[in-house]
């Protein structure tokens, strides 16, 4: 069955589905029509993957647009609704992880919703004055009057009461060189009973700089919502563009996005790994990790002139191409990498105490995985058997034939094995692609074109969605939901029955990005 | 008992590691002259994120791999802001987080110093125009020596901080 009728006996009518430019299905409804296929997407366990706001999209006023994957199939469905006012039913009730999508659109855009469960602000902290929605068009960019928070205002913590339960704030300035991010705990002894994350503290409106930009700059902004997701996020950005133009880019920039994109993973997990070990009191295991970590950043810097490949990607494909030389240099490198990287993994593996704290430490178990859509290696650590580059491939990822990763334990250690097998893929991946690599033109001229789409990628960390609207051949709204907004809330529920000093380690194993949750 | 007696004998999982970045031990040395003569052996730093991309975090973080291993040198990174001579900024200043940045700077005994690491924190980034933030560190700190870069490399940090002592010792001299 293809998808249009596995949609049509799901909801039991004919469906007037609007094909979108990357593989989405829109579907306009009303209020009951809306009610009526959530229902039915809650019956089948199918995952909201996101949950966004446009103002003035095919009429006035706002449209919410509800993103879900349907298992096994490459498309996306993304419900239409039209609001008449500046209401909307709350759909957090049956889908948990429309809470923080809710918040985030009621403090954009001001819009309400019925019947929510928690409706505090969300990254608007207490200086924000009251009805400010910087994401509505009537308000322009720029400084803002803001005022010393009130006791009114105030930020209210779940409170846990009875014997013996106290509570740890911690944050948002961390004793390490750490993201800030505010942590509340609930303890009983040392247990965790409780742990509450607040979080955007670095919101610096992003989405809001990105409106008005050309489509061309605006690539800028995608490098900046997560350092060490420069690459995954600029090449999200550009290829939603290029398919909003209808472009397609030469196969000698495919690849170099590819090999990028896997590099960026390599180091990103070598980080994981090496700070797992750090956690843990053992610097002896996380050194090897650094020590590779460093001579990748060497070799971004070789190829693209950023340690971190910033500047490198641009709508059409690259803003260069990579040096000869820097090519043959990292492809002798990466001959020695995996018995160099074996060494370092069996030094950990080998040890009874690391092993001890890393099992059955964190667990993310799987009854959380569907409703809050966790993604990335912290769900394949849990079995489920999810990678945007098997689901829905882009670039070069569908002629690459990967293979699913999982892992069933969904403990530290779990994270840890899963992570460095993914390493030791990526590494084959780039061998692979870098003895095909076609020569020739690294960028491919366009022109801008208005419309809209939404594009998704495999990101270190996980899924990170991207929905462009170009309107006027300008950015009219730039939506982006990276892995780590799903996945912070995995650790809420992670943590739990924990003790207070493995915090740090299940937080580490995890790696979450403040920054590109904040946005 | 026997893997306990066998780890001691066989040969080391570890290998020793060689680095030969001449230019970077040069600049480590005067670094760690100057450190002991002005700091008294000891430079202690706090860093505060104030709404970056988390690159620059990455960077200072690196300083500590063994690749720098900085602290070789008398400078370490500090649990405390009651602990630190210099406070590293990184990122434009965010609405939310003004209050902790300012109440971070308070609790750092005199004299103290702060640095501004990275192109957000230095006042030039992108990010100048939105309604969230306020702008680069010298928003709301006096800002004592700027380190630019998107983000600046481990080298390009140790050389400011080189810079930043160097200024110091004059100061205090003079």
């Amino acid at each position: 069955m293809n998808i249009y009728e596995v949609l049509e006996t799901l909801f039991e009518q004919k469906l007037n589905l609007i094909e979108g430019l990357n593989s989405e299905l829109y579907l306009p409804l009303d209020e009951s029509g809306l009610e009526k296929v959530l229902n039915v997407m809650n019956e089948n366990s199918f995952e909201l993957i996101s949950l966004f706001c446009v103002e003035d999209f095919a009429e006035k006023g706002f449209t919410l647009f509800y993103a879900f994957e349907i298992t096994g199939f490459e498309q996306t469905l993304i419900f239409q609704y039209a609001l008449n006012a500046n209401q909307a039913p709350s759909i957090a009730k049956t889908f948990p992880s429309a809470c923080w999508y809710e918040r985030e659109i009621t403090d954009g855009f001001g819009i309400e919703f019925q019947g929510a469960f928690d409706t505090r602000r969300l990254f608007l902290h207490e200086t924000y004055p009251k009805d400010f929605h910087p994401l509505l068009k009537s308000f322009k960019n720029g400084p803002i009057e803001t005022a010393p928070p009130s006791e009114q205002n105030d930020y209210v913590f779940k409170q846990v009461e009875g014997d013996g339960v106290y509570q740890i704030p911690v944050g948002p300035v961390h004793a390490g060189i750490i993201e800030p991010g505010h942590f509340r705990f609930s303890v009983i002894g040392e247990a965790i009973f409780n742990l509450e994350v607040r979080l955007f503290y670095k919101h610096r409106g992003l989405e809001k700089l990105a409106e008005g930009m050309a489509p061309q700059d605006c690539v800028r902004i995608a490098e900046s919502i997560s350092g060490d997701e420069t690459v995954a996020n600029a090449v999200a950005y550009c290829i939603a563009v290029e398919k909003i133009c209808g472009l397609s880019i030469p196969k000698r920039a495919l690849q170099l996005r590819t090999v990028l994109m896997e590099l960026e993973r390599v180091y990103s997990h070598l980080g994981d790994l090496a700070g797992m070990c750090v956690d843990v009191a053992y610097p002896v295991g996380a050194s090897p990790f650094f020590i590779l970590r460093e001579e990748i950043f060497r070799h971004n810097e070789a190829l693209t002139g950023s340690r971190f490949m910033k500047d490198t990607f641009a709508v059409g494909g690259l803003t260069k191409d990579v040096p000869a030389g820097a090519l043959q240099n990292l492809s002798v490198y990466l001959k020695g990498f995996p018995d160099r990287f074996g060494v370092a993994t069996a030094i950990d593996n080998s040890y009874f105490s690391v092993i001890d704290r890393f099992e059955t430490t964190g667990r993310v178990k799987p009854e959380i995985l569907w409703p809050l859509h966790i993604t990335g290696p912290v769900a394949r650590a849990s079995g489920k058997r999810t990678d945007t580059r098997i689901d829905h491939p882009y670039g070069m990822y569908g002629e690459l034939k990967l293979k699913q990763k999982t892992q069933t334990n969904g403990d530290v250690f779990a994270r840890f094995n899963l992570k460095a097998a993914e390493v030791l893929d990526s590494i084959k991946i780039i061998q692979k692609i870098m003895s095909e690599l076609a020569s020739g033109e690294v960028f491919a001229p366009f022109q801008i074109r208005d419309g809209y789409v939404l594009s998704m990628v495999e990101a270190p960390r996980g899924q990170n969605v991207h929905w462009v609207n170009i309107k006027n051949g300008l950015v009219d709204r730039y939506k982006v939901r990276t892995a780590s907004f799903c996945n912070w809330q995995a650790m809420e529920h992670a943590v739990l029955g924990n003790i207070v000093p493995d915090f740090p380690l299940i937080n580490k194993s995890m790696n979450l990005s403040y920054a590109g949750t904040d946005m | 008992m026997a893997k306990a007696i066998s780890n001691v004998f066989k040969k080391p999982s570890t290998d020793e590691f060689k680095f030969g970045d001449a230019e970077l031990e040069a600049i480590c040395v005067q670094l760690k002259e100057k450190v002991d003569r002005v700091f008294g052996r000891s430079l202690a730093i706090r860093e505060l994120d104030a709404g970056s991309d988390n690159s620059t975090e990455i960077e200072l973080n690196n300083l500590s791999t063994p690749y720098y291993d900085v602290e070789r040198f008398g400078i370490s990174f500090v649990a405390s802001p009651r602990h630190a001579d210099v406070l590293i900024v990184t990122g434009a200043i965010t609405r939310n987080m003004e209050i902790a940045a300012k109440k971070t700077w308070e609790a750092m005994p005199a004299p103290k110093f702060v640095v501004a690491v990275g192109d957000d924190a230095c006042g030039v980034g992108i990010q100048n125009e939105s309604y969230a933030v306020l702008g680069g560190a010298d928003k709301i700190f006096v800002v004592d020596l700027k380190i630019p870069g998107n983000p600046p490399s481990p080298k390009m940090i140790l050389m400011g901080l080189l810079a930043l002592v160097h200024q110091i010792e004059k100061q205090t001299k003079g």
